[in-house]
């Protein structure tokens, strides 16, 4: 029987089933090792939602904009400058000399085709929504291209640096099949091999107009198993992970091999309530009871205690690193004896009870045992939580979009990485949004005004009035700004980005 | 024997046949597709632009054949999330779970056939009861954990294997050896307890008494009556390997098709989900069949009873 199996075997490895897969030439010295958790669907990031489409799209391509990692600011990338010829348009004046991995010279009519590509409805691609705004694209000459936009349009320059520059004569002669899983950028890297959900190995584009990375090979690996990304940091099979969980970070800092460092993200964290009655009629449509439930929690504490200090306080929803965030509105800190007052002026002298959905810790390290502590303080005050668990992400994130969130849910955003106070307002606060549990048409109104004005005193202003609604409204339990904990071997440097990109091509070897 | 075959044969094109429905079924048990396709705010006309599109408005039957007819020429049509035609990617991830599954399947033997014939030789002895022992641990210890323990003793601490990954015969030591630990147990106890019925059995005593030596007694009798249940276990386990592939496939970052079908089970990726689950069943059904022919060839009962 096992030369049966055996000879089984050898006549699959004879058809060629089971060719292990072939071993690119590269040393340890001059490959830097990146690990993702899931692979990506295709190379080609104006049709994909993926994160990790994003920072693959980093590597290979470039954007019209680039943020600076140190001050938040966003600075020139393949434009060199930007000016608003008048509210709905605006200009920008491209980088000399930069070409494609193919050869081509990169100019304005690379912009247009790639904005006209995404924009063609008939196209499909996801990136479209986050380019609504913009009409039309026009080019001037070689290096200057105008952008037409529907009404003024604040978020564009953000916006300039989640869009990859594609290159026009690929999208003519080649086509949206092959662009598929062929990238052409302008980028440090080039794609050499994509060897699927297991994969990617790239070589540095020595005609890289900008710093070139110090790393002549990167390998982006798919590990999908957390335990397994930190064995193999440990063990020194990768160089760099992300999202590690709080209570895995001392494994890592006692290996000796590996150190953990943390920042700031742009997402945050809070317990919609369901003030707009969309699952049906609830306590939180009371603001007393939303107050209460804001001023039972010691989040603080949780803070300390629960996830290591790995989030920031935050008043309202608005993340402190976003364009609009307002120091001066306080955070509600805890008072159980307020709280029990309050409910019992909103009818509950006895408490009341509320159903309260949770999910995985994918996005959120630790929201179970956060979740958990919440609930412990609400219950001091009266607030009785009945929990459900629904412990895959996808129908998660449905059940909320079908307005089936319940009175009180975990949530937390990411803002698709525009660092402005209205990336996030829009879809969590503004009546009648897929994701907003809240309805209030005076919110509404500074939504709108916040969006339609290129005067960035005036649009702070206008946020400074939105966050101290939010606060004196008790919209929902606000929570916290995330920190993203990564993984990093002591064999490199390597600063932990704010914007949940990584950039492989800014590591540099550690000296010894 | 032929009439046996060509039994088998008609079998075997009726479960294919049972399963392509029920994979057809899979988009229409789970609500609409379209809505599934569409973004939230999209019109009406977008959807039933979309469902004409899609041939949603036909009857049923006449979209089961033109679904059927397609995939009979590999066409599964192209994966909602990954934009490629479905049935290329899975065979492009068919080769490395094969590998996988076949190395687990002679690992779990190597394991099982020494120690069942032994256990089964050596009854109610300490040898025996340390094999059950064996047994009900393999059987008890979870996949995932087994592969983890296995990557920080080999990969953090000795660093002698690389902790995951596909390409080179190191890598696949660790999840081969994961996935036979998980086969092991059953096979063995079946292989004890076939061969313990099979010794007790009158013809062994003849060859006994025919003055054959115990070694061809065991080797040439019992071991080859006791192969049968294995062997046609061993085929309804592979579905079970396919399982347990799943985990090892995680655990090991090995990029197989059993976490493809289950990531797009996820994504709701229906094209792939129907396309692995055909693919798959084809494959589990053909070896089901190669094993009954085994069966067949091994013992004479089977093909003259047909």
């Amino acid at each position: 029987m096992g030369r049966l199996a055996a000879s089984g075997s050898a006549l699959l490895l004879a058809l060629g089933l089971l060719a292990p897969a072939e071993v690119p030439a590269q040393t340890k010295d001059d490959t830097v090792v990146y690990a993702i958790q899931s692979d990506m669907q295709n190379w080609d990031p104006p049709n994909s939602v993926l994160r990790e489409s994003i920072i693959l799209g980093y590597h290979v391509f470039d954007h019209l904009a680039a943020r600076d990692l140190k001050t938040g600011k966003v600075g020139p990338g393949l434009a060199v400058s930007w000016r608003n010829v008048d509210d709905t348009t605006w200009e920008v004046k491209l980088r000399k000399g930069v070409k494609f991995h193919d050869g081509t010279p990169f100019g304005a009519k690379d912009v247009k085709a790639t904005f006209d590509r995404v924009l063609n409805p008939e196209n499909k691609l996801t990136a479209r929504g986050n380019h609504a705004k913009i009409k039309s694209v026009e080019v001037v000459d070689d290096l200057t291209a105008r952008f037409k936009t529907d009404g003024p349009y604040p978020l564009f320059v953000e916006r300039m640096t989640a869009q990859v520059m594609q290159s026009e004569k690929v999208m003519k002669e080649k086509g949206h099949e092959w662009m598929q899983e062929n990238p052409i950028g302008t980028g440090p890297y080039k794609l050499v091999k994509w060897s699927k959900k297991q994969e990617h190995l790239l070589v540095r584009n020595d005609d890289y107009w900008g710093p070139k990375p110090q790393f002549k090979y990167a390998r982006i690996r798919i590990i999908p198993e957390q335990a397994t990304q930190i064995a193999e940091l440990i063990s020194g099979g990768v160089d760099v992970i992300k999202a590690v969980p709080p209570d895995q970070m001392d494994v890592i800092n006692k290996s000796g091999q590996a150190r953990t460092a943390s920042s700031p993200i742009l997402r945050t964290a809070m317990l919609q309530l369901d003030q707009a009655a969309r699952s049906g009629p609830n306590p939180f449509t009371d603001v007393r009871v939303r107050k209460a439930a804001n001023l039972a929690v010691d989040m603080n504490s949780i803070i300390k205690h629960v996830i290591n200090g790995l989030g920031d306080r935050t008043a309202t929803v608005v993340n402190p690193m976003a364009f609009g965030f307002d120091p001066s509105v306080k955070p509600y800190t805890q008072d159980a004896a307020a709280a029990k007052k309050l409910l019992a002026e909103a009818g509950y002298p006895n408490g009341v009870e509320v159903g309260f959905l949770t999910g995985p810790p994918i996005v959120e390290p630790a929201v179970q045992q956060t979740s958990e502590a919440i609930s412990a303080d609400l219950d001091k005050v009266g607030i009785r939580t009945k929990k459900r668990y629904v412990g895959e992400i996808g129908p998660y994130v449905n059940l909320v979009r079908d307005g089936k969130g319940g009175p009180m849910f975990e949530w937390s955003w990411g803002y698709y990485s525009v660092f402005d106070a209205d990336a996030i307002l829009y879809d969590v606060m503004k009546c009648g949004e897929a994701y907003s549990y809240y309805c209030n048409k005076a919110l509404d109104d500074l939504i709108i005004q916040g969006r339609s004005t290129l005067d960035q005193k005036q649009r702070t202003e206008i946020y400074q009035k939105v966050q101290k609604l939010l606060s004196d409204d008790a919209a929902y339990i606000y929570k916290w700004g995330l920190r993203g904990v990564w993984g990093i071997s002591n064999r490199i440097e390597y600063a932990a980005p704010r914007d949940e990109v990584d950039r492989m091509f800014t590591v540099t070897s550690r000296k010894k | 024997m032929k009439r046996y075959v060509l039994r088998q044969l008609v079998q075997l094109v009726v479960v294919i046949i049972g399963i392509s429905i029920l994979s057809f079924g899979i988009l229409y048990v789970l609500g609409d597709p379209v809505l599934l396709l569409l973004p939230q705010n999209a019109g009406k006309e977008e959807y039933e632009r979309y469902h004409r599109l899609l041939g949603l408005d036909k009857p049923l039957y006449v979209q089961y054949w033109k679904f059927a007819s397609k995939a009979v020429q590999g066409d599964f049509g192209k994966s909602w999330y990954a934009d490629t035609p479905a049935f290329r990617l899975v065979l492009e991830r068919m080769p490395p779970t094969l590998y996988l599954t076949s190395a687990g399947l002679v690992t779990a033997l190597l394991i099982a056939l020494p120690l069942g014939i032994l256990a089964a030789l050596k009854r109610h002895s300490f040898l025996d009861n340390l094999c059950t022992m064996i047994a009900v641990a393999g059987q008890a210890v979870p996949i995932f954990w087994l592969g983890i323990m296995l990557i920080i003793i080999f990969a953090v601490r000795l660093k002698a294997l690389p902790a995951s990954g596909y390409g080179t015969w190191q890598h696949f030591l660790m999840p081969a050896f994961c996935l036979g630990a998980f086969l092991a147990p059953i096979t063995m106890r079946l292989v004890r307890s076939g061969v313990v019925e099979v010794m007790n059995m009158e013809f062994i005593k003849t060859a006994r008494a025919k003055g054959v030596g115990e070694r061809m007694v065991v080797i040439k009798h019992a071991f080859r009556n006791a192969c049968i249940p294995v062997i046609t276990v061993l085929g309804l386990q592979f579905g079970q390997l396919l399982g347990g592939a799943i985990v090892t496939e995680t655990v090991f970052a090995w990029p197989g098709v059993a976490t493809l079908a289950v990531d797009s089970i996820r994504n709701q990726d229906f094209p792939v989900v129907q396309c692995s689950v055909v693919l798959l069943a084809l494959l589990i059904v053909s070896i089901n069949f190669v094993v009954d022919m085994i069966v067949a060839l091994i013992d004479p009962r089977i093909r003259v009873g047909a």
